[in-house]
This record gives C-alpha cells, sequence and structure tokens, in this order.
C-alpha cells in the first residue's frame, strides 16, 4: 500500500475504523513509519542504536518533555536520574519497562505521566539506549556516580557508628537482614537505600469502634483516611476520625538521623555495608 | 496598602449593590488603573494584584460557613499537562495556560469560548498564565515567545521572540504588565547562558529594554544563568518592579564562577520604565544547589518592630525567610523556616554564609533542604491581620555529587533526593518564628496558597486534597479531593454577589462557591437594608 493510500485510509476511516482527519504531519509521519518497518518492539530497542531517524525523532522528543528532569543528554538533571546508569533502562530489552514508566509517571517521585504515541515512546528509548551506549563506551571519563567514588569512608568507623552513635543495630543485623546486602545492592543504590528505604513497609493498626483490631501492612494515610493490606492481601480502609488507629514505621528512625549525620559518618557507613558481601 | 483598601471597598460594594455588577457592559477591556486597583469581579494578573500577597478581602465564604462549600463547576482541559497556571479573570471571562494552549471559558457557567494552540520546541515543564492589557493577552511559549492575542477570540496580533529557543532559552512564566510594559523573563540552566528580562511595547510588540542577570556568557571567571522565570511584583509608588533569579550556571559546581555569582538566586529591584537596576539582594551566594530565588517577592506595607515600613518578603527554596526593605534592599531579617544545613550562619548584610564543605562532591553531601527546595514556585500567602505569612513548606534532606568528570557545562553534578514531606508553616514575618505547622503527607503538596479576610487559608496537600484552614490555628475546616495534588496556587473573585475558590488539579479546572440558596438569600438581604 502506497503512503498516500494509508494517509487516506487515517483520513477517512474505512468499515469500523474511525477517521482520524486532524492528524498532524508529525504523527502522520511516524505511523507510516511505524506501519512500513514493520519491527517488533524487541528488535527495535536491541538494535535502536543503529535507527538514527528514530532515536533522532526520540531526542526531539526527550529535549521537549525529559531533558530539564533528566539533563539533555539524559545522564540527569534538575530532580530526575542519570537514565544511563539506571538500572530499569540497563535491564529493560524490550522497552516495555521504560514504557510503563513514561506512560504512567513515577506519582512517589512525583515523574508525571506523558501521554506519547507507542511509536513516540519507541524513538525515545533509542535515544536514551544510544545515549547509554555512548557512556558506558567512556569508563573513564565517566559522568555520574560511580560505585569507586563511594570508598572514602572508614570500615572500622562505620561498623562503630552502626552500633553507636547511628543505632542502627537497634533495628537492624549484619547476620540477619544485612547478611549478603552488598552482594544485592551497590554503589549509589546502596547508599540511597542506607540513608532512606523509600519501601520499608509501615504497619497500621485499627481499633474499630466495635472493639475489633485489624491489622495490617499500612496502604495509604492522609488526614481523613486510614487504609492498609491485611495478611490476605486485601485492601481496607477507614475514616481516620472515626477510629481509633496507631501506625508503626520503624522507617521513621532513618529520618531521625538526617539531622544528626556528618558527611564522614555517612561515608563510614557505606564503607561498612560494603563488607556485608 | 492601597491595592489592598481598594479591593476591600470594592467589595463591599459590590455586596451592597448586590447583582448591580451584571449591569455594567461586559467589554473583555482591562485599564492600567484596574491593575493598580483590581476590582473584586477581577484576577487580572498572575498574583492577583501587583503586591504578591495572595490574600483577598472577601467575606462570603467563612469559617463558619466553609463546610457548605460545594463545586460549581469543572472544566476538563482533555489533555495530560498539569494546569500550573494562575487564571485571569476580566469581565466575566476566565484565560488560563498549559505549555502551547489557552482556554477562554467562562467564569459562571464553566463553558469553553475559544481555544488556542501552538505546537512549539523548547522545554515544557510548565506555563504559569497570561497577562492582559486592555483587550490583548500576553502568553509566553516553550520556544520563547512573547504573543499577543485577541481576547475575544484568541486571534494573534503579533508574535516576538524573547530569546532564543536554539541557544538553551525557554519561557514558562506570566508576563507582568506594568504602565505602558509588558516584561517578562526565561528560564534555561540547561545551557551556559544568561538569564534576562525584557520588555515590550504592549500594542507594537517592539522590544523596549533588556535587563541581563550575570556577565555575558565566556566572560572568564563569570558565571551565567539567574533564570527569571517566575511573574515579579510591582510598587507604583516607588516606581520599581522585584524580581527573583535563578540559580547560576554551571549549576553543581561552583569552581568556573568563584564569587557571589551576582545577580544569581538574588532578589533585584528594576525601573519598569529604563531596565535599570535599582538594587540588587543575593539570597543564595555562590550557590551550588540550584536555589532559584524567584520564589514570589511579597510586598507589604507595615511595622516591622514599631518601624513602619516598605518591606519585600520571601521563602526562599534554599530554606531562608528573608524580610527587606524594598526602597534599598537592606536586610531586616534572614531566618531559616525548616531544616537547613548548607550555611556557616547569616553575615551581617543578611546573607546566608555558604559552607564550602556542603558544595557538592565525589564521594557525595548530605544536604538540606533537597533541591526542589523549602519550598517552590507556587505562591506563599501574606494575611495582614494575623501578620501570618503562609508558605507550602518541604522540609528534605538529598545527597549531592560532583566530579571532574561533570564537566563545566549545565547540571555538571548530580543529586539525589532522599526523603521530604510536605507542612504548610505559618511564619510570623517580625520574627520568622512558625506560629502553627499543618503536615500535608510525605513527599510535599506542591500547592500554592490564598488567604482572605474571613480568616480562610486555601491551600492543598500531597494526595490531592483541597483543603480550607483557619488562618489563625492551621486547622482543617473542610476538604475535597480532587485526584491529583495542586500543581498551581489557589485564586478567588466575587461575580453576581457570589465569592468563587478556582483551583486546580490534573488538568481539570475546579471551581467552587457555597450553594446559590445560601448566596442568593445574602444578595438578597443585602439589598433590603
Amino acid at each position: 500500500m502506497t503512503n498516500d493510500k494509508i494517509t487516506d485510509m487515517i483520513h477517512v476511516g474505512k468499515g469500523r475504523m474511525p477517521g482520524f482527519p486532524t492528524m498532524q504531519d508529525g504523527e502522520l509521519t511516524a505511523l507510516i513509519h511505524f506501519l512500513a518497518t514493520a519491527e517488533s518492539p524487541a528488535q527495535s530497542a536491541e538494535t535502536a542504536s543503529l535507527h538514527t531517524s528514530l532515536s533522532a525523532a526520540g531526542e526531539a522528543l526527550f529535549q521537549q518533555n525529559c531533558a530539564f528532569c533528566h539533563g539533555r543528554d539524559a545522564m540527569g538533571g534538575e530532580t530526575g536520574p542519570d537514565l544511563t546508569e539506571s538500572r530499569l533502562v540497563r535491564t529493560d530489552r524490550t522497552g516495555d519497562a521504560i514504557t510503563k514508566v513514561i506512560h504512567e509517571g513515577r506519582p512517589d517521585n512525583k515523574m508525571p505521566a506523558f501521554n506519547l504515541s507507542a511509536q513516540e515512546v519507541r524513538s525515545i528509548i533509542a535515544f536514551i539506549h544510544e545515549r547509554e551506549a555512548d557512556a558506558v563506551a567512556r569508563p573513564g571519563g565517566r559522568r555520574g556516580v560511580s560505585v569507586a567514588d563511594l570508598q572514602t569512608g572508614n570500615v572500622e568507623a562505620g561498623k562503630r557508628y552502626f552500633s553507636g552513635a547511628g543505632g542502627c543495630n537497634k533495628c537492624h543485623s549484619p547476620s540477619r537482614d544485612l547478611a549478603g546486602v552488598a552482594s544485592r545492592y551497590e554503589g549509589l543504590e546502596l547508599e540511597e537505600r542506607m540513608l532512606y528505604p523509600r519501601d520499608a513497609a509501615s504497619r497500621l493498626t485499627v481499633t474499630e469502634p466495635s472493639g475489633t483490631k485489624v491489622s495490617g501492612t499500612l496502604a495509604y494515610r492522609d488526614e481523613f483516611t486510614v487504609a492498609l493490606r491485611d495478611a490476605n492481601g486485601v485492601y481496607r480502609s477507614w475514616p481516620a476520625s472515626r477510629v481509633h488507629f496507631t501506625v508503626d514505621a520503624p522507617v521513621e528512625g532513618h529520618v531521625d538521623l538526617f539531622g544528626k549525620y556528618t558527611d564522614n559518618d555517612i561515608h563510614n557507613l557505606m564503607a561498612y555495608l560494603q563488607t556485608l558481601r | 496598602m492601597k491595592v489592598h483598601n481598594s479591593r476591600l471597598l470594592l467589595s463591599f460594594a459590590a455586596l451592597i449593590a448586590g447583582f448591580a455588577s451584571l449591569s455594567v457592559a461586559a467589554a473583555q477591556d482591562l485599564e492600567n488603573d484596574q491593575l493598580v486597583h483590581p476590582p473584586a469581579d477581577s484576577w487580572p494578573m498572575y498574583h492577583g494584584d501587583y503586591s504578591g500577597r495572595r490574600h483577598v478581602s472577601f467575606t462570603q465564604i467563612t469559617p463558619q460557613n466553609v463546610g457548605d462549600l460545594s463545586l460549581a463547576w469543572a472544566f476538563q482541559t482533555n489533555q495530560p499537562a498539569q494546569i500550573k497556571s494562575s487564571p485571569l479573570l476580566v469581565d466575566g471571562v476566565i484565560y488560563f495556560t498549559v505549555p502551547d494552549n489557552i482556554w477562554a471559558v467562562d467564569a459562571r457557567s464553566g463553558h469553553m469560548i475559544w481555544h488556542y494552540n501552538r505546537p512549539s520546541k523548547g522545554e515544557h515543564i510548565g506555563q504559569r498564565g497570561v497577562a492582559m492589557l486592555k483587550g490583548w493577552l500576553f502568553f509566553a511559549t516553550p520556544d520563547a515567545h512573547l504573543i499577543s492575542l485577541n481576547a475575544k477570540d484568541g486571534s494573534v496580533r503579533w508574535d516576538k521572540i524573547i530569546a532564543d529557543v536554539s541557544k538553551g532559552y525557554w519561557s514558562t512564566m506570566a508576563p507582568l504588565v506594568v504602565k505602558n510594559h509588558v516584561i517578562v523573563g526565561v528560564g534555561g540552566d540547561l545551557d551556559n547562558v544568561p538569564g534576562l528580562l525584557r520588555s515590550f511595547d504592549p500594542d507594537t510588540g517592539a522590544a523596549q529594554w533588556q535587563w541581563d542577570a550575570t556577565p555575558p556568557a565566556g566572560t572568564p571567571n563569570a558565571t551565567t544563568g539567574g533564570m527569571t522565570w517566575m511573574t515579579g511584583t510591582y510598587d507604583p509608588q516607588l516606581n520599581l518592579i522585584y524580581w527573583g533569579t535563578g540559580n547560576p550556571t554551571p549549576v553543581l559546581n561552583g569552581k568556573p564562577r568563584p564569587g557571589d555569582d551576582l545577580y544569581t538566586c538574588s532578589i533585584v529591584a528594576v525601573n519598569p520604565d529604563t531596565g535599570k537596576l535599582a538594587w540588587g539582594f543575593s539570597v543564595s551566594p555562590h550557590d551550588t544547589h540550584d536555589w532559584d530565588a524567584v520564589e514570589t517577592p511579597v510586598l507589604v506595607d507595615g511595622k516591622f518592630h514599631g518601624e513602619p515600613r516598605k518591606m519585600l518578603m520571601q521563602t526562599s527554596r534554599n530554606g531562608y525567610f528573608f524580610v527587606l526593605d524594598r526602597t534599598n534592599g537592606t536586610s531586616l531579617l534572614t531566618v531559616p523556616y525548616g531544616p537547613v544545613n548548607w550555611a556557616l550562619g547569616v553575615d551581617k548584610q543578611g546573607h546566608p554564609i555558604p559552607d564550602p564543605n556542603k558544595e557538592p562532591a565525589p564521594d557525595g553531601r548530605l544536604i538540606a533542604p533537597d533541591e526542589g527546595g523549602l519550598t517552590n514556585y507556587r505562591s506563599p500567602s501574606f494575611d495582614p491581620a494575623s501578620g501570618l505569612f503562609i508558605v507550602d513548606a518541604h522540609p528534605s534532606y538529598s545527597v549531592y555529587f560532583a566530579k571532574t568528570a561533570d564537566g563545566t557545562y549545565g547540571w555538571a553534578g548530580a543529586d539525589y533526593g532522599l526523603w521530604g514531606k510536605g507542612v504548610i508553616e505559618a511564619i510570623d514575618y517580625q520574627t520568622g518564628k512558625v506560629r502553627w505547622t499543618h503536615d500535608v503527607g510525605e513527599g510535599g503538596s506542591g500547592a500554592g496558597v490564598l488567604t482572605t479576610d474571613s480568616g480562610l487559608t486555601i491551600t492543598g496537600d500531597g494526595h490531592g486534597n483541597l483543603l480550607a484552614l483557619e488562618t489563625s490555628s492551621g486547622k482543617t475546616l473542610w476538604h475535597a479531593g480532587l485526584g491529583s495534588p495542586m500543581q498551581s496556587s489557589p485564586t478567588s473573585y466575587e461575580l453576581d454577589g457570589r465569592q468563587y475558590i478556582l483551583t486546580s488539579s490534573g488538568g481539570v479546572l475546579f471551581v467552587w462557591a457555597l450553594p446559590e440558596k445560601q448566596t442568593h438569600a445574602q444578595a438578597a438581604a443585602s439589598e433590603s437594608h
């Protein structure tokens, strides 16, 4: 089918397919390009760096929508992390995980959702992988935070802080929950988790007016509503003003430390944690 | 201040006259005098008036009856960009924006009158709204153009370039109209370029003057940056506009730009007729944490420690609350309003002294607040009756990194937010002491603040609830879930004897009022007196 015929069909529609008379030049070109190339997403992600026209289109979209937070070169900027060092980017060979983040956003990290077409997302992914390949090819002068940068601390001092001033041992143990932690995480990811583990669960216990107690993992809390997931994974909520409730949030211990740490404490603690392999 | 008085008188008059305003001929017209003395049935510029206080004199919605507040109408933009603008209201028509788009909507019904769309290059991070003079709108675009449109139908009158998008400039701000000047600034800290303010002739779009925040790019040992990306305020008596400027560039690497890096991270006073700097005050000397000082420079006339003063107040992104004498830029008060750990103290002139050990480093530095700052672009509010400066604060911690390989261009480092929460804080401007706090959730809120003469504080939480608080205590009086945290600052106006509160969430405008039964009864009672 020629491009003119495809254009006609898009504008007029056919059978049960509605017409899209207002589809603009850029969108139309991208759609025709998509129909003409007929690759699977998996193939396109693998070979992204070869498709310069695709990544060029992605770069333009990236500059408009992503660069303010992630930097013009995808290596970090205002608020947004370096995407070329992202585990999600590195391991997402099909593009599905990046697509999900772009389409749904990351509400916890204040990243908004973007309503981009599949082809637009493919082009952005191609650009990100191109930047990633470029960064990997220059390990010596690499920007961003590398594992080697985070080795300035003293292991013994870190160990003392863990059981002393830091009070980490009140909740954690090198032989139990932290055993092998340095094998599971490294570098910046380990340091971020050490300073504030975002996914740490809190526990909500609600006493209903009847006196019945219900406990579970805290699922939501604002001034007006509290909610939990019970042991069966069922979500339950209550009006906060109608019930008595308590929240047990051990992660608050990490918040209390922010005002007390010196930078050396953090580097020493990091050195100690890195020995827990 | 005169602005406040006239608004109070006019709103009182509107209440007594009941529906008299219905008989006024609508003309989608806005004269300079209405900018200096905004009528009650208008919100004619980004901050509502030139003072930037975001305080209204209305008393129809009160702490006693706010529980009856209900939705008057909502407007769906049906597009994904979040509304970050403060809508204008002039002659019964609301004008609001997202990047590349303007809508004109009937303020009584929420019915769309026209929609303007202009796709563009450049950063699409947000759009704060339009400005207006006579029957013409002024709109800044992601590719750093200033466009004048006919308010009647959205047709373009002229289209001028503010700065070169290919060099890395964009624009998000609502322009400020002062006399026969349309004054507009830019964003652009991904590149080492100077921030600037430009003034345009409202009728022809001819450039009138340009003020540069820093020396030209490439000047040895000098900074670039100082983006002017939020709307300033104006004192008609002193004939000065007040503007905050953004961070220096390179952003996290301060080595190539020794010294205070004037006039980045500063509050500046500029003559609106000439573009000449009257004074500048460095809020973050030698910033290395991206803490723009563009938060609203709020203008307040009143007593400070017993002396009558023309003041300027700012809760700055770097975590400090500043009170300046706005006639000459001298400091009256500099005090932190939340956790800050990057300064050694405050010098005699009121400038925080940056701690060299808290500059970004290869192995990381723990910094409070985080890069988003202790507050950001959404507006605070000043309540004259209580003397409280109410701000959506964001206590937070982060780690900042920079090393040689990060270079000397643009961002030049990396930083990672660790933790933060949202707290509405009521600051006593005389002392900087926080009188009350109201937690609004993990992560932070992002909503701006509006106060009213009846003692209400309107804001939002981090979960998407719109909140009405009691200004004196911070206690919640009413709320409504809007589905997504507000990214804008609430506004309010009176139309047909009915007070409205206008808010947004996601891509939807939500407009609130007391039930018509109540407002009509009030208006009728006023008429019978």
